[in-house]
């Protein structure tokens, strides 16, 4: 544990070392998130600008389930996402082997290689949304509503990982994960637009269990706003254990089937 | 003429290669039209019309919007032209007798005819799988108005896009610009949500944008809405394109000289 903890410190001295020599670079993924998530909010102001509330979610909810959606997506760019969205490159050109070659665990390295600084500003931004929804609900905080929110913005941020990590992992087996990809937008960006209080049936099932994306931002609202009941809590808990022990099987065995490059 | 059309008939061809994005891409515009059915029946529960869109007004302005929003492809351009001119392949559209902005927008032109097929098949089964009663004008007027918009909104995008493409010439890095126009394209032409919801204000200054009549107003018009609307938005659209042909061509002329054909 020691030792991986000073690798990850030392692979983040040289990430921002590297970083710094592209200064406009530095910056980007806080421009692009925000213009992003500027877009999203506009959205919703203008669909929920027209209604009073949707399954009981007033617009304060509102407010917190997407601050929160941003603050778990900022989390992920900061930590995470530019090491694993070059693993479909790395395993198609051979680039793998560097990392199995290493004495150093390949999947600790990929993941916190890439950490990016620029969007901790958007950190701020979204926690800021966030706590304008907390007012706006008129919610009365309590330690237990604000322990639970953060522990719970812990849980699915590493969701958000072992999703994003699943879907990579494909590249072992499959030419191009471009579709699967554009699949996996698809299906953030509609989740962002519907708080998951909203799904019923077949939807339910499937953005709750199967994409689970509908859960991310859903459950520490509900966290925060005192209405989440511990059969909610547990299931969020259970979803995250269960993904996680799925992307890291996936992960094992498609390492297991990696023969270098064109595999 | 007829090099342009052998380039379009060429990237046509090609898409057949591509089937799986073909399919892939309509079955994410029926999730996005899925997701819009969810939403929407649940925000008109006890009201009638929001934003002057009645439940299936709303829903056939995004099964349009989706489908009009899936043919539009052009970033590809912009990207295509910003990896080519930094790895320094664009030589091979500078030695060939035609123009490079003719090449793409042939090139574009050669795609979405492939899935305008498609995508029209996928939203005509989905119209009758799901038995939506589709709100449109019987207007034969407005209904050539609107796909003649169709057709501008799309040529103004791929234009759009080379410019953006030409860009790299002068700024070298441009992919935090594209994924940011990226960003606001779909929110500004109405593919997220129907630009009605804005306020007024926000609306009346779109309309001096070309973003305005790329999705939301086409869709608009095909549901019998913004009637007075169409004939202006021919008419500002043809303007912007105009602008950009020009544009483009003068850049383009002005900057390529700073291309040597070993990459930036």
């Amino acid at each position: 544990m020691k030792h991986n903890l000073k690798f990850i410190s030392e692979l983040i001295k040289f990430r921002l070392s590297h970083i710094m020599t592209f200064r406009l670079g530095f910056f980007a993924p806080f421009f692009i998130n925000t213009s992003y998530f500027l877009v999203q909010l506009f959205a919703f102001e203008a669909i929920y600008g027209h209604v009073d509330s949707i399954r009981g979610w007033g617009h304060g909810e509102i407010l917190i389930f997407i601050g929160t959606f941003s603050l778990i997506d900022a989390l992920n760019m900061t930590i995470c996402f530019f090491g694993v969205i070059s693993l479909p490159d790395k395993i198609q050109t051979g680039e793998l082997d560097l990392y199995l070659t290493k004495p150093v665990n390949p999947l600790l390295r990929i993941t916190f290689e890439k950490v990016d600084p620029g969007a901790i500003p958007l950190l701020i931004f979204s926690a800021c949304i966030a706590l304008y929804g907390v007012r706006e609900s008129g919610v009365n905080l309590s330690y237990a509503n604000i322990i639970g929110y953060l522990f719970l913005v812990l849980l699915m941020t590493i969701l958000y990982y072992d999703m994003e990590l699943l879907i990579r992992c494909f590249a072992f087996f499959v030419f191009s994960v471009d579709n699967l990809m554009k699949i996996e937008n698809t299906a953030v960006d509609l989740c962002l637009k519907i708080p998951g209080i909203a799904f019923y049936g077949i939807y339910k099932f499937v953005f709750y269990c199967v994409l689970p994306y509908g859960i991310i931002a859903t459950l520490p609202t509900q966290a925060v706003t005192g209405v989440l009941s511990a059969k909610g809590f547990l299931f969020g808990v259970a979803i995250v254990c269960i993904f996680t022990f799925f992307a890291l099987s996936f992960w094992t065995y498609g390492v297991h089937r990696y023969e270098s490059a064109s595999s | 003429m007829k090099k342009y059309l052998e380039i379009a008939k060429a990237y046509m061809k090609a898409q057949l290669i591509w089937r799986s994005d073909t399919l892939v891409d309509v079955i994410l515009a029926v999730a996005k039209i899925l997701f819009a059915w969810i939403l929407w029946s649940i925000l008109f529960e006890g009201k009638e019309q929001i934003a002057g869109l009645g439940f299936q007004a709303m829903i056939s302005y995004y099964i349009i919007s989706s489908y009009l929003f899936q043919l539009e492809k052009s970033a590809e351009i912009s990207r295509q032209m910003t990896g080519m001119l930094r790895n320094g392949t664009f030589s091979k559209y500078m030695v060939i007798p035609v123009q490079t902005q003719g090449y793409f927008v042939a090139m574009e032109a050669g795609k979405i005819a492939f899935s305008a097929g498609i995508g029209f098949l996928a939203t005509f089964l989905w119209f009758y799988l799901f038995r939506i009663p589709f709100v449109h004008t019987a207007n034969i007027k407005i209904l050539l108005c609107g796909s003649i918009m169709v057709v501008l909104g799309l040529l103004f995008m791929a234009l759009l896009n080379y410019f953006l493409g030409i860009l790299t010439l002068k700024f070298e890095e441009i992919s935090i610009f594209l994924m940011i126009k990226d960003n606001l394209s779909a929110f500004v032409t109405g593919a997220v949500i129907p630009l009605a919801l804005l306020p007024e204000w926000m609306t009346a200054g779109m309309k001096f944008l070309p973003f305005y009549y790329v999705t939301y107003l086409p869709s608009m018009l095909f549901i019998g809405k913004c009637e007075e609307e169409a004939v202006t938005g021919l008419i500002v659209l043809s303007v912007w394109c105009m602008v950009f042909l020009v544009l483009n061509q003068v850049t383009y002329e002005h900057d390529r000289i700073k291309y040597d054909g070993a990459g930036i």
